[in-house]
């Protein structure tokens, strides 16, 4: 059995606020094995953007270890994690956030930027995420922001493909697209699943996160096993995975 | 990052807020072409003023005597004294008036050797020759006329003038020569310069009363000069007989050397104040490059929170603002040091026009073109880098304290 892409245990987040110490994540433990495609929800407030910002590597945990492709990412400093987001995470955000004054192409390269990939290479690579993430070629030209919000979102795949990362982390990556255009998006992600690309897909929306093979709860900070949540008394034992999907995944 | 992508994304930056970049370096051309006017123009004037001594002028000595008259038997004596001197030569002058075509002309009469003239470049031939020694020590009536000078006496400065006769106060004089307007000027439409043998000058001009100044001793190669100008000024002291606490006031000696001490001098407060307003402006400039840098940081912190999460380390987010800062000052130092020449030149052309030449170099150039020199450009481009650096670090720094999650929920 593999190791998992990745094994997080007993973290908790604290954060300093002027109201005083805000815990955001109790005692999370988690893991994610290699090409699964796992769906983290919780409501707003919940924590699942701290926890989304921990998994990506912009964020530390106050305590607690977690360990990216064997990497004891928690003891990084800040310039070592930036490395680890550069060869190892793809991200895609709710709102796209690609850079409006440059190219399709462009914005794809940009991660390659970070990384040592040489400058002959990295039009190459851009090109072949595009094809993966189903944007047409005649796009490749074109200023971000002459594209559909389909099309962006594609692009934004494609960027998150194009270092060949460990893991895909979307954050509410369907929230501001129409209905059948997330659902084209959701089937984006379920082909590059399928060609053994590992997802971690964040969001509110439960029929989004039916998409995936694994669903994860996040309520107040703690995760919630989904058969657990049918009772009321949140339960504290760490997640391990969960019967439905017993063909990938090992447990923690 | 690298340095190419630095530069592709710093070129991207510029292109996209073009307008507002050309004001924000407003202050950096300005400070830079003032900076540049002013040297190119001095080195210009710097320039002009060595070529108008002429070639012997690093060894010239000019001497000056201000306790009675100045004779060619003193100068052969102050020959024999002072073995450093290869030569030294007098000239005397007188005036007259004539009229040419019922106008009054004034003459003015330069008289001196073959070799006093050609040993301070006074004279550049263009027609005939200068005086023969025989010549010389008979005080023949012999003349060479400037080129202006030929203007005023026969209608035409290129007259064929060699043969001619030029009369004065009744006598008549062979031009044997003619001179480009040089050292001594043109003159004008009512005023001409002639040159003549000294003893021609002492006997029809002046009564045969002979006196030499200006005098120019011109020291031997490998001299001294301004050795060579202190045991000028002794021995003249002893020639004279001028006593010692007196020889100061009576006895000076003036080089080129000193003739540049005085001109840089003189250029020295003009620099001062030109300086002192471009580096007002380099220090404007650079508090504007700090505010908009600031603003650009404001306006992209979705872009860094971005550029963040894909990888960028803190040192690439610094950079890249850096980068940006460096590539605005850059072009407008390079703005700037176009716009400096062109406006140098165009003054050069206007003090050449306004005949104001003359004054400042001391000498009569009638041209003047700016020095350009590469160390000057690179020092500039070099100020205009640094100013970007300086004064782009806190935005840069900033930017790149920026938490990249906040960053990214920044609406």
């Amino acid at each position: 059995m593999a190791a998992p892409i990745i094994d997080i245990r007993h973290v908790h987040r604290i954060f300093e606020t002027e109201a005083g110490l805000a815990h955001v994540l109790h005692d999370i433990s988690l893991t994610v094995a290699a090409g699964e495609f796992l769906a983290i929800t919780g409501p707003s407030g919940s924590g699942k953007s701290t926890l989304m910002n921990i998994l990506g590597c912009l964020d530390t945990p106050t305590s607690g270890t977690y360990l990216l492709e064997g990497l004891n990412v928690a003891e990084l400093d800040d310039d070592e994690l930036a490395e680890v987001r550069a060869e190892r995470i793809g991200f895609v955000f709710q709102s796209f956030n690609l850079l409006p004054r440059m190219s399709v192409l462009d914005n794809v390269e940009l991660p390659l930027v970070y990384t040592d990939c040489p400058r002959r290479e990295r039009e190459q690579r851009a090109v072949a995420a595009l094809a993966a993430a189903g944007l047409p070629a005649d796009h490749y030209d074109h200023r971000t922001n002459e594209l559909s919000g389909g099309q962006m979102q594609r692009v934004a795949i494609a960027r998150a493909l194009v270092n060949d990362p460990a893991i895909i982390l979307a954050d509410e990556p369907t929230g501001n697209l129409d209905t059948a255009t997330g659902r084209m998006v959701l089937e984006t992600f379920h082909r590059l699943n399928a060609a053994g690309k590992t997802i971690v897909l964040i969001t509110h929306d439960p029929s989004v996160a039916a998409a995936a093979d694994r669903v994860v709860e996040i309520r107040d900070g703690r995760l919630h096993h989904p058969a657990e949540a049918a009772t009321s008394a949140p339960a504290v034992a760490p997640v391990s995975t969960p019967a439905p999907a017993p063909a990938k995944g090992v447990s923690a | 990052m690298s340095i190419r992508d630095l530069i592709r994304e710093a070129a991207r930056a510029l292109e996209a807020n073009r307008g507002r970049s050309t004001l924000t370096i407003l202050g950096i051309v300005i400070g830079i072409s003032a900076v540049i006017a002013m040297t190119s123009l001095i080195g210009g004037v710097q320039q002009s003023l060595v070529s108008s001594l002429g070639l012997n002028a690093a060894r010239l000595v000019n001497i000056g005597y201000g306790g009675g008259e100045l004779r060619q038997k003193d100068l052969d004596k102050l020959a024999s004294m002072v073995p450093g001197l290869e030569a030294i030569e007098g000239s005397t002058s007188g005036g007259t008036q004539m009229k040419v075509d019922g106008k009054n002309v004034y003459v003015g009469l330069t008289g001196g050797s073959k070799r006093y003239f050609e040993m301070t470049g006074a004279i550049d031939l263009i027609q005939g020759r200068l005086f023969t020694p025989a010549e010389e020590d008979a005080g023949a009536r012999v003349a060479v006329l400037s080129r202006s000078g030929l203007k005023v006496l026969f209608g035409s400065p290129d007259v064929e003038a060699v043969g001619k006769s030029l009369e004065l106060n009744g006598k008549s004089y062979q031009i044997i020569g003619v001179t480009e307007d040089g050292m001594y000027g043109g003159g004008s439409d009512d005023y001409v310069n002639v040159f003549m043998p000294a003893q021609t000058v002492t006997d029809d001009f002046n009564g045969g009363h002979e006196h030499l100044g200006p005098v120019f001793g011109l020291v031997r190669e490998g001299v001294d000069v301004d050795e060579a100008a202190g045991t000028i000024r002794n021995a003249l002291a002893s020639i004279k007989g001028v006593p010692e606490d007196q020889v100061d006031d009576t006895i000076w000696t003036y080089t080129m050397k000193s003739q540049i001490d005085n001109f840089n001098q003189y250029m020295g407060s003009f620099q001062l104040i030109a300086g002192s307003v471009a580096g007002i402006s380099l220090l404007v400039g650079g508090i504007g490059i700090m505010n908009m840098m600031l603003t650009n940081v404001t306006e992209r912190i979705r872009e860094i929170g971005v550029r963040r999460a894909l990888g960028a380390t803190r040192g690439d987010i610094t950079r890249q603002f850096l980068a940006e800062s460096a590539a605005l000052t850059v072009a407008g130092g390079v703005i700037g040091i176009v716009l400096g020449y062109l406006a140098s030149w165009g003054l050069c052309v206007a003090a050449g026009q306004l005949g104001l030449i003359g004054s400042l170099t001391g000498g009569t150039e009638t041209s003047l073109a700016p020095s350009i020199s590469l160390v000057t450009v690179v020092v500039a481009v070099g100020i205009s880098v640094g100013i970007g650096l300086v004064f782009g670090y806190y935005p840069a720094r900033r930017a790149s304290r920026l938490d990249p999650v906040e960053c990214l929920r920044y609406q």
